[in-house]
């Protein structure tokens, strides 16, 4: 194996090691105690918060800033789109065939909004002040990976980047905000539960 | 404030430490700082401030969190913003968490992750509460609650001679010599409960609910030994003060073995005694807590009470308050019975579990440094009310109508503010038999689509 892959591969077992880390010191901690009679029902309310309750229509954070939320969103799907790519060309397997040119062009873009979004972050006076290093590093580290692979996908002969960036964001995961992929389900479940208990959620 | 010492700090400390759940372990580190909660804050959209963004809060109580327990903030504070308590940190934190933040909510299902921020606001009010950071005059009204029973310092005398004189008042409102306040009396269906403020300066409203229980023909009573339904340690967000305070009223509750404990119109009070009572003292309730709303919706949906919307023609609104609605899951009930009493009931926009705080909530009331933004943030809630061309703007909540009170004072809007229970005791028809009721049935109100 070459020394980037097993960069990549070490960064890769750290990467899910930091994630498991997290989630069972999560499931450690549990669930808090709760004596209230209930008003309503959890399991349909845990449905709701990660479902229906993130429907654009409904939230200010969505439909007020569109143009953010649907760069996030694109944002969003090119990491998991990245993540996958990863697996797979780590596994060995570079067939990607034609489909190669439809990822490539939607993570180039995918690059460009996270790239807005942090033009964003670094004009806003009160983003800025909002902001530390590890906002701006989480996001240029996922976007570089984005890009780059982008670009991999086109031309095989990039790989040694490839990996070395890759490899760097993936040991960069459990250490910044970008562990927020574990914790954003505990969060979504404990607002289904806190509503759900109290009638609110879903919505009667 | 005070010398910040090593104890106090340790003190401050020990809501990560031992006190750490998952539910505040998930959200400390959630908040991904997009900053896209501002616009759902009434202090940002009062005032467009960086400081305001709800996830400045957040960053504030997890920058504490990071630097003391986390990897990456003991090893390099400066990557993840990780700050140690100083000083200058807690000085933050008062303002921010006490002067800053009514505990609304609104926030919390508008946040792109879902980071209960008003919770977290919560747990940084414990830290200073910890601490003795508590602003001295939140902290007078809890001592004062601590001390006499009750938020007011009223005293058992006082409360005795008001419930007697609203007693003759009933008598002669109903025209029934029989019809009584009881009080302190045993094996009742209902522990009826009251906000010190309806009797020292709301006294209509206690009278309201007197005659709606005669009218109903119920089983009920006050007690003269405990009878405040509020709890401002739950603003302090003081545990201890707030167990002892929950403990009166639940061993009231016992002393007087009642079945169903109803909870004035009070949304900290309801939200405190009803959802984080049970967690301050330890146990479940042995019986049933409602609010009053809930029971008013009861009666006129099982017919204990008629009602004639004739009575009430001028336009009226209503003002949710964030403890009963967004976080209390009640407001269809005050819907309910709204479009049952009155002619012409406007909604406000948003309403519901999306409202806007009146400004008045999260002790803002009782913090008189923090008045001018309290009034500020009002404005919005002003701007509501006059777009609805409502006479009347009903909320049932005590806090809510001294707020609404204050607002209609500075920005001259005319309107008269009334209470559930004084909206269904003005349409109220009294001379109209009950029907019958058996003790057993729960006074549950059976929600339709309206």
């Amino acid at each position: 194996m070459n020394p980037y892959l097993w960069f990549a591969t070490a960064a890769l077992f750290f990467c899910l090691s930091g994630c498991f880390y997290h989630f069972f010191r999560l499931l450690e901690y549990g669930k808090p105690p709760d004596l209230s009679k209930p008003l309503g029902e959890i399991k349909p309310a845990v449905r709701y918060a990660l479902t229906r309750a993130m429907d654009p229509r409904k939230k200010e954070s969505a439909y007020l800033h569109l143009p953010t939320y649907t760069a996030g969103i694109v944002y969003h799907i090119g990491s998991f789109i990245s993540m996958a790519v990863f697996i797979l060309i780590w596994l060995r397997f570079v067939q990607f065939g034609p489909s190669r040119f439809f990822l490539s062009a939607f993570l180039f873009i995918s690059a460009l909004c996270g790239a807005g979004i942090l033009i964003k972050r670094i004009v806003k006076k009160e983003l800025r002040n909002l902001s530390n290093p590890d906002d701006y590093i989480s996001n240029i580290l996922v976007t570089c990976v984005h890009a780059i692979t982008a670009v991999t996908l086109i031309r095989f002969s990039l790989f040694p980047v490839y990996f070395v960036t890759a490899g760097i964001l993936l040991f960069y995961i459990p250490l910044g905000k970008i562990r927020h992929t574990v914790y954003f389900f505990a969060a979504r479940y404990q607002l289904g539960v806190f509503y759900g208990r109290r009638g609110v959620w879903p919505p009667k | 404030m005070d010398t910040l010492t090593d104890d106090r700090i340790k003190k401050g400390l020990s809501v990560f430490g031992k006190r750490m759940d998952g539910k505040l372990f998930s959200h400390l580190n959630s908040c991904v700082h997009c900053g896209l909660c501002a616009e759902s804050c009434i202090y940002y959209l009062a005032e467009p401030k960086g400081k305001f963004i709800p996830a400045v809060k957040v960053d504030l109580i997890s920058s504490v969190y990071k630097s003391y327990l986390t990897f990456t903030g003991k090893i390099a504070p400066w990557l993840v913003g990780a700050r140690k308590l100083e000083e200058k940190t807690v000085s933050e934190m008062i303002d921010l968490f006490y002067g800053a933040c009514t505990l609304c909510g609104r926030c919390v299902p508008h946040c792109s992750i879902g980071v209960d921020i008003s919770f977290l606001v919560r747990k940084g009010r414990e830290m200073l509460a910890r601490m003795g950071y508590v602003p001295q005059t939140l902290q007078n009204t809890i001592n004062t609650a601590l001390s006499t029973g009750n938020n007011m310092g009223i005293s058992d005398q006082e409360i005795t001679e008001t419930l007697k004189w609203l007693e003759d008042d009933l008598r002669f409102e109903v025209n029934d010599e029989d019809a009584r306040i009881p009080l302190n009396e045993k094996g009742k269906k209902i522990l009826y409960t009251l906000n010190p403020r309806e009797p020292k300066f709301f006294p209509l409203s206690v009278s309201a609910m007197a005659k709606i229980f005669h009218t109903a023909v119920e089983s009920w009573t006050l007690s003269t030994r405990m009878y405040d339904v509020t709890n401002y340690a739950y603003y302090s967000s003081n545990p201890d003060d707030a167990a002892v305070i929950t403990n009166r009223l639940f061993d009231e509750m016992n002393n007087l073995e009642a079945k169903t404990c109803v909870l004035a119109e009070c949304g900290h009070g309801s939200r405190a005694f009803r959802w984080e009572g049970p967690n301050y003292i330890g146990k479940a309730y042995p019986f049933e807590v409602i609010t009053s709303v809930e029971l008013l919706a009861n009666y006129i949906q099982e017919g204990r009470i008629s009602v004639d919307p004739g009575r009430i023609t001028e336009p009226v609104t209503l003002h949710d308050p964030c403890n009963l609605a967004r976080t209390g899951g009640i407001w269809k009930e005050q819907r309910f019975i709204l479009n049952r009493c009155v002619q012409n009931f406007v909604e406000m926009t948003p309403n519901g579990i999306d409202n806007l705080c009146c400004g008045g909530g999260g002790g803002q009331l009782a913090m008189s440094e923090y008045n001018e933004r309290r009034m500020k943030i009002g404005k919005l809630k002003f701007e509501q009310i006059r777009q609805t061309g409502a006479k009347i703007v009903v909320t049932p909540c005590h806090n809510c109508v001294d707020q609404l009170t204050q607002l209609n004072v500075q920005y001259k809007l005319g309107i008269q503010i009334k209470t559930v229970a004084e909206i269904v005791g003005d349409a109220i028809i009294t001379d109209k038999k009950p029907k019958q009721s058996s003790d057993e049935k729960p006074l549950n109100f059976v929600l339709n689509n309206e």
